[in-house]
């Protein structure tokens, strides 16, 4: 016999649609301040405000978006908004965002009595709701007023209560790797292709 | 029963068939996404070839390893001769990492020739797709399942038989190979072609116990002359369907020097996907039976009876060529910016007006089976239609 004796495929059979997790999830309340005065003036302890304040600061170093230069940096954030992270390139510094203020997503014990609302009690505990870390925040250079997170995701507007989804704001570590430096050629020839108004298909031959 | 003469008997032959109600459907349930496109048919049942065991054996089989024999046997001659390496436009910078590549025995996955053969005489070499070789899942699945159902079904008689040992090879292969995990494979983000084929290498490879992932080549990080995968691991070993002559251009190529990361196809296959392959074999083996009159490209015009395309190129791009009785054909590309060779014209045989290429693989060292392409014009695109083929005497 001049073919295979088996073709079996066992991951290209499509499987049921996955849903993306995070519909449905239930958003959670957090509390978001420039620094710990701001959140002192919320009528929180100021204590709770300054150890939250030393949590986020202490994650800004392994979370903040990182760039081979402070030119790219401040492209992204803004002229004098960058400061050098600690790790080293081959030919230089990294450089990272300054942290402009953090999400406190533990409870801040004093009750919030600016908003009025009950409290939303701390479910993380049970595990059956993920909790928000505590966290540094950014703000980019074309948008001072947004609070985001290091993965860029925004979060408030505005010092005080804000509701977001804890898939969303989960820590990650900052990525040093540069990406997008293949695929150029296939770009550019797709892009002389169209002007022919016909497609390059595939890369392969 | 229809009369058929000894000779037409021997010969090659197209089958009309008809084909199987609902396939296309079935084709997407096994992840066939591109068997159309732009609504034109790629798969196309409604026809098959047919060989003798003889043709398959002698005129194919036996050719092609012959033939991937004396292209490897170059290799060493190439990387001995500055000038070779000047012809076949090696980037100067790479030269060093490229015969390392050799020299160190980076092993080799795959490739595919392109054969103009019509059942009688010697099949003859067009090119080597040696670097990122396509239709593979065409050639290795979904043809064989087409016969298996066909015989099922009772459409094809029985004891038809397939030249299409790919997937098997392919899974010893990668049984085989000792790759690094994990194992990445990758393909431009945009191409579901890419991806499908992609997708076939990585579950076989699966099924060989290979600890496979996907990243879209647009993905692939850098730093510090590594290459990492989207958690922020090292990339220590990469399938890419993406040209090496690509890649050296981008801004990630400096750390094919440096990085730990092995790569399939390796770097010594861009000697062997280059179309100046064909003069430098031809200069070798002047006057073989399986190869054409093949020169570097002068620049000056077309003779009858000649064809030019250049170094790199795909899916037909790129290619001119003027017939015997001067008719003059060509086919646009984006490949203007290479070197080109010329090629004696072997006109692709015509089957019921259909022009037949044969696509002939092989894996690590050995004939693996045959795809065939077909267009309506002399030459073969990414348009053309694949088609499927049994074994019956």
């Amino acid at each position: 016999m001049k073919r295979s004796k088996k073709a079996a495929l066992i991951l290209m059979a499509p499987a049921a649609t996955l849903l993306l997790a995070g519909c449905g999830e239930q958003e959670q309340e957090v509390h978001v301040f420039h620094d710990v005065d701001e959140c002192a003036a919320f009528y929180h302890p100021p204590a709770a405000c300054q150890a939250e304040f030393e949590q986020a600061q202490a994650m800004h170093t392994q979370m903040a978006p990182r760039y081979q230069n402070q030119l790219e940096c401040e492209a992204d954030f803004g002229a004098g908004q960058c400061e050098t992270a600690p790790e080293r390139h081959q030919s230089g510094s990294f450089f990272m965002p300054m942290m402009m203020g953090y999400m406190a997503g533990q409870m801040l014990n004093r009750g919030n009595l600016a908003g009025g609302q009950a409290q939303p009690t701390q479910q993380a505990a049970g595990g059956s709701r993920p909790a928000v870390p505590t966290q540094p925040l950014y703000k980019s250079r074309d948008d001072r007023s947004t609070f985001r997170t290091a993965s860029n995701q925004a979060v408030a507007s505005q010092p005080g209560v804000a509701r977001v989804r804890p898939s969303a704001v989960q820590p990650q570590r900052a990525q040093l790797v540069r990406r997008g430096g293949f695929g150029q050629q296939a770009a550019a020839r797709q892009e002389a292709m169209r002007r022919d108004a016909r497609r390059q298909r595939s890369y392969g031959s | 029963m229809p009369v058929v003469s000894a000779v037409t008997a021997a010969n090659m032959k197209r089958v009309q068939s008809t084909p199987r109600p609902g396939w296309q459907a079935y084709a997407e349930s096994l992840g066939f996404q591109f068997h159309t496109i732009d609504g034109e048919p790629y798969w196309d049942e409604s026809a098959y070839y047919q060989f003798s065991l003889r043709q398959i054996e002698q005129d194919l089989e036996d050719v092609t390893e012959q033939l991937h024999a004396m292209a490897l046997d170059l290799i060493p001659d190439i990387l001995a001769d500055e000038q070779k390496l000047d012809q076949l436009a090696i980037p100067a910078d790479y030269r060093d990492a490229l015969a390392e590549s050799w020299r160190r025995g980076d092993p080799h996955l795959y490739g595919r020739m392109d054969l103009v053969y019509d059942g009688s005489g010697p099949a003859k070499l067009l090119e080597l797709n040696y670097d990122t070789p396509t239709s593979l899942y065409e050639t290795g699945f979904f043809q064989w399942v087409w016969l298996e159902d066909q015989l099922m079904r009772g459409e094809l008689p029985a004891g038809a038989d397939q030249f299409n040992s790919l997937q098997d090879k392919l899974e010893q292969a990668f049984a085989n190979l000792a790759l690094p995990q994990p194992f990445h494979f990758t393909s431009v983000r945009e191409s579901i072609e890419d991806k499908g084929t992609v997708d076939y290498l990585l579950d076989i490879a699966t099924q060989s116990g290979v600890d496979g992932r996907y990243i879209a080549l647009e993905d692939i990080g850098s730093l510090d002359g590594q290459y990492y995968d989207l958690q922020g691991e090292p990339i220590t070993g990469l399938f890419k369907l993406y040209p090496w002559e690509f890649l050296l251009e981008e801004a990630f190529a400096e750390q094919v020097k440096t990085s730990q990361t092995l790569w399939l196809e390796p770097l010594w296959k861009l000697l062997l996907s280059n179309k100046g392959i064909l003069p430098l074999l031809w200069q070798k083996h002047p006057g073989h039976p399986n190869l054409l009159e093949s020169h570097f490209d002068n620049g000056s015009a077309l003779e009858k009876g000649w064809l030019r395309k250049p170094l790199f190129s795909r899916e037909g791009a790129n290619i001119e060529l003027v017939t015997a009785d001067g008719k003059r054909l060509s086919e646009p590309g984006p490949y203007q910016d290479a070197p080109f060779i010329r090629q004696g014209l072997q006109p692709l045989p015509s089957f019921d007006g259909n022009y037949t290429l044969i696509g002939s693989w092989v894996v690590g060292d050995s004939a693996a089976g045959i795809g065939i392409r077909e267009d309506n014009s002399l030459i073969t695109k990414d348009s053309s239609r694949f088609l499927p083929h049994i074994i019956l005497d």
